[in-house]
């Protein structure tokens, strides 16, 4: 088997929205480092928008450390996906949302980067089998996922916020 | 000395706790909690060894305790909610994957992520303050993937899963694969681990394809 060196230094494709989340945490932890050095807690910490786990970086400031250069990691790689042209509406892209049918199944899935991927919430990589071979297609068509169970997912419905 | 003795001892739980995606499965003598974590964490020093920039003693940490938490919140698999009684209607839904609106699927991980962590906590509330900090953010670089290690063995402890229903369906003819297969392709995008799923798909399905 061939392993690759897989440095994480590749481009991070990444939604508007996802972009802001990471930003707000970003501007958030620094706030924090700040205020860790003069003592104090910054008032977006009493935010409710913030997840409260974010909480945990308080704690410890090596924690805090690497997550800022993760985030910066992540900022010089990042690539924003952008909105689809009127023309492409009907083509599934980085972004969209794919209402399929998998068999007798019904899913819906986003198409977004390796970053925000979570499949047990419905985005999917781009990076994926399945996120791959979406990519490209239109409402209406087939696509054949194999090796080595051949399954076919039906594009029902695409949506781009 | 005596919290981390009731730590240890804890701990040592896993190895008779059976995972539970296989009980439904009607495995016999099923893996341990313990025995995924072992293999996991060889698996996954084995397979990061090639990579830049990448802190393997982190890797290992997050491998040993990411499933700790289940002494207290149980193991907990896709099929959890929908699951019947009757042994028979159980097997069948096993032949299927579980596919959920995406407000089911929110609903379903914030419920067993609130789970975890308040196990989490109750178990490492006694350890010194350095080591319990340390296990929390652990866990919460795999749950959240916060950094390249942690997004990492997320799809690394899946692997593992995956190679071992590969491995029971081998010697027992189950679980079905076809939900295995359906769920790898839309959740692994590590190329390296792609990668070792098509040896698994070789070794284990040479001769015998499966079927959805």
């Amino acid at each position: 088997m061939f392993l690759k060196n897989m440095a994480e230094t590749k481009k991070f494709y990444l939604t508007k929205k996802g972009l802001e989340e990471f930003k707000k945490e970003y501007e958030a932890l620094k706030g924090l480092r700040i205020a860790k050095t003069k003592g104090e807690v910054p008032k977006i910490w009493e935010s409710e928008d913030l997840n409260p786990e974010y909480l945990s970086f308080q704690e410890d400031l090596n924690f805090l450390e690497t997550r800022i250069a993760e985030l910066e990691n992540i900022f010089k790689s990042a690539c924003l996906i952008r909105h689809p042209s009127k023309k492409e509406l009907n083509i599934v892209n980085l972004g969209a949302t794919v209402r399929v049918k998998v068999g007798e199944e019904k899913d819906e899935f986003t198409i977004v980067g390796t970053l925000e991927a979570k499949p047990s919430l419905g985005k999917i990589s781009n990076e994926s089998p399945v996120g791959r071979a979406l990519l490209g297609h239109k409402i209406g068509e087939e696509v054949v996922v194999s090796s080595p169970i051949k399954a076919i997912y039906k594009i029902k419905k695409i949506k781009y916020n | 000395m005596k919290e981390l003795v009731n730590f240890f001892h804890e701990i040592g739980k896993l190895k008779s706790k059976p995972r539970r995606g296989w009980v439904i499965n009607d495995i016999k003598n099923p893996e341990s909690i313990a025995e995924h974590t072992f293999r996991a964490a060889i698996m996954a020093w084995v397979l990061s060894n090639r990579r830049k920039n990448f802190n393997i003693e982190k890797v290992l940490k997050i491998a040993l305790i990411h499933d700790i938490c289940e002494i207290y919140a149980g193991d907990t698999t896709p099929y959890d909610s929908i699951l019947p009684r009757n042994k028979k209607k159980r097997a069948e839904l096993m032949k299927t994957w579980p596919r959920f609106s995406n407000y089911e699927k929110k609903k379903l991980a914030k419920e067993k992520y609130k789970r975890e962590k308040r196990a989490l906590e109750k178990l490492i509330s006694k350890l010194p303050l350095n080591l319990k900090k340390e296990i929390k953010k652990l866990w919460l670089d795999y749950e959240m993937g916060l950094t390249a290690e942690g997004r990492f063995f997320r799809q690394m402890d899946r692997l593992e899963d995956f190679l071992q229903s590969m491995e029971y369906w081998k010697k027992y003819k189950k679980p079905p694969q076809g939900p295995w297969w359906l769920w790898a392709r839309e959740h692994f995008d590590d190329p390296v681990l792609l990668e070792v799923i098509r040896e698994m798909d070789n070794k284990f399905h040479k001769h015998k394809k499966p079927r959805i």
